[in-house]
């Protein structure tokens, strides 16, 4: 208990330092002193003030939910499906949001305003819902990943339908977008993705050790008492929810969900509690990490935060499997 | 001893197969029951339906009644049945690295509210039900590294702590040696609840059990202790092979006699096995 406890300590010191690094990086040339003086509201410098509270801090923190949502999203659905290779994004979110932002891009053109996280985020709810009637068909709650799959190619090669025949400018900002960024993001955008992940963590909390029993099957999880589809429902559509409202906002930032929820087993444990601490607090220093990252690698250019995460997510996924067989 | 579960006239058919044929029983409070009978007899589909756990099939149709302490077992939430019923499964298949304490703790599951976390009461709980099963040096280790007979070990330990008053256990000696068998059996005995359970080795369910079930496509052939079950008539009937049964004492008290049953198979149906020749 110590030890986890003193894990969990230096996990949150880690975040709060992530953060605070998140605020220090950026083109804008400010001193460590004239961060935290405009933190603590003695701004000397309007400029500084501006640069602080209106980008780096909005920044900061849509980083730091997206990760969490991401990393618990990813966390949940791992557990729920008892699959280790779970991950939002594999439900098809990504490309029905891509879909979704597609077509209000191509329809209302380059004054889209809220209109393209709202059509991303229904994109995504189309592709769940699709998802979801399947798996209802199939009577298989899990074939549900394989569903997920067929459904994101179905919705991706629609979109690129659409856009080889589209306007060429639209196009661009549509595939710019699912690279996924947070260089747009705004204060707003942390409130509602922060409220979704509210609503998630207190419904796991909750609901934490009916989650759990699905660990040791599904014979097991309803001879305690639960509820096995009506709860595996559940959290799939709370997470679909919330990777839906985060990828309306920041685009594509794949591999999260899948890599985070491994560290965080390694280190913490694999029972949902522990689980979504641990992702929520190393998922968030992750993306303000890759977010910094993003914006300071290059001179005079931003790097898709999506680009950086595949990236890495991709060499960590083959570092696992090559593991994985050396442990076998 | 008080009526704990009564089963009454319980049929249970899938589409027009019948699985389990019109059966009726009684279980005592704190009895040691066994249930028999070749593969496909509907053991499992018994505990299945005794527990309200059978599965949403199409086309199947569960006739008859269930009472648990005197009320309809449809009357009781999933958690109140989880409550009262504590399930052992064959085998357990952990995913990720699932520790002993993490299932064990499980158990707490029917009693515990929602966001509820664990208090002292609980983890002493645990704890005595680790002392129990004899893990408490193992809590840490991951389930899949114990040996089978362990494992079962802790899906026992997982039962205590739901503080069930019927434990259902599925075949608990599966898959494990001699040893363990009678280990897994000889402290489910001393657990003293209600213990009902599958058993594929005769001689076990003969040498644990205080009452036996025999089934055979789906309908109760007999029920009572093991001298009056476990006779060559019957066995030989159901099981379809010559059987030889001998009255036996198990320990070292001679009056504790128990039968042991020897089976053979004809020797006009044993398989025959030819040798292939390269021409062939």
């Amino acid at each position: 208990m110590n030890k986890l406890l003193f894990i969990l300590i230096a996990l949150l010191l880690l975040t709060l330092a992530s953060a605070i690094a998140g605020l220090h990086f950026g083109p804008a040339g400010i001193t460590s002193s004239q961060v935290f003086q405009c933190l603590l509201g003695n701004c000397e410098d309007p400029v500084s003030q501006m640069v602080i509270w209106q980008v780096r801090v909005p920044r900061v923190l849509v980083a730091l939910v997206a990760g969490m949502g991401l990393a618990i999203a990813g966390a949940i659905l791992q557990n729920t499906t008892r699959n280790p290779l779970a991950d939002p994004y594999l439900f098809g979110i990504v490309s029905g949001a891509g879909l979704g932002a597609t077509v209000a891009n191509l329809s209302l053109g380059e004054h889209l305003g809220i209109a393209l996280p709202l059509a991303a985020f229904l994109g995504a709810l189309f592709a769940i819902a699709i998802v979801l009637f399947i798996a209802k068909i199939l009577q298989r709650m899990e074939q549900l990943l394989l569903a997920g799959v067929a459904v994101s190619f179905m919705l991706g090669s629609l979109t690129q339908f659409i856009l080889y025949f589209g306007e060429p400018f639209a196009t661009n900002r549509v595939i710019f977008w699912l690279m996924g960024s947070l260089s747009r993001v705004e204060m707003s955008n942390f409130y509602v993705i922060g409220s979704v992940l509210l609503v998630t963590i207190i419904t796991i909390v909750a609901l934490h050790r009916h989650i759990d029993a699905l660990l040791l099957g599904d014979e097991s999880a309803a001879s305690l008492g639960v509820n096995v589809d009506r709860l595996r429902l559940l959290m799939l559509g709370l997470c679909a929810a919330l990777t839906a409202t985060i990828v309306a906002y920041c685009g594509g930032i794949g591999f999260v969900g899948l890599m985070i929820p491994h560290i965080v087993r390694q280190i913490i444990g694999v029972t949902t509690l522990k689980l979504v601490i641990g992702s929520a607090l190393i998922g968030g220093s992750f993306l303000i990490w890759v977010d910094i990252i993003a914006r300071s690698a290059l001179a005079n250019a931003e790097i898709p935060i999506g680009i950086i995460t595949s990236a890495l997510g991709s060499i960590f996924f083959l570092f696992i499997m090559i593991r994985t067989r050396n442990t076998n | 001893m008080p009526i704990q579960l009564q089963v009454d006239q319980l049929s249970w058919t899938i589409n027009t197969t019948s699985i389990l044929k019109n059966i009726s029983f009684n279980v005592n409070k704190g009895e040691v029951i066994g249930v028999i009978g070749p593969n496909g007899a509907g053991k499992t589909s018994l505990l299945r339906c005794i527990t309200n756990q059978q599965q949403n099939i199409r086309g199947a149709v569960l006739n008859g009644s269930v009472y648990l302490n005197n009320k309809k077992i449809k009357s009781y939430s999933p958690k109140q049945l989880a409550q009262h019923f504590a399930l052992v499964a064959q085998k357990a298949e952990a995913i990720f690295s699932l520790t002993v304490i993490d299932i064990v703790k499980m158990g707490l599951l029917p009693h515990k509210g929602l966001f509820a976390l664990d208090d002292d009461h609980d983890k002493a709980k645990i704890n005595r039900a680790l002392v129990k099963v004899g893990l408490v040096s193992a809590e840490k280790m991951t389930f899949k590294q114990l040996s089978g007979g362990e494992q079962q070990r802790v899906l026992i330990a997982r039962a205590l702590v739901q503080q069930a008053q019927i434990l259902i256990l599925d075949e608990p000696t599966n898959h494990l040696d001699v040893y363990y068998q009678h280990q897994i059996l000889d402290l489910v005995k001393r657990l003293n609840v209600t213990v009902i359970m599958t058993v594929h080795d005769l001689n076990l369910a003969s040498q644990y059990c205080q009452r036996i079930l025999l089934l055979d496509q789906g309908q109760l052939i007999a029920d009572g202790n093991p001298i009056d079950v476990l006779t060559e008539s019957q066995l030989s009937s159901v099981f379809k092979l010559p059987c030889q049964v001998e009255q036996r004492a198990t320990g070292q008290d001679p009056s504790s006699k128990k039968p042991r049953i020897f089976f053979s198979l004809p020797h006009d149906q044993s398989i025959k096995i030819s040798e292939g020749t390269q021409d062939e």
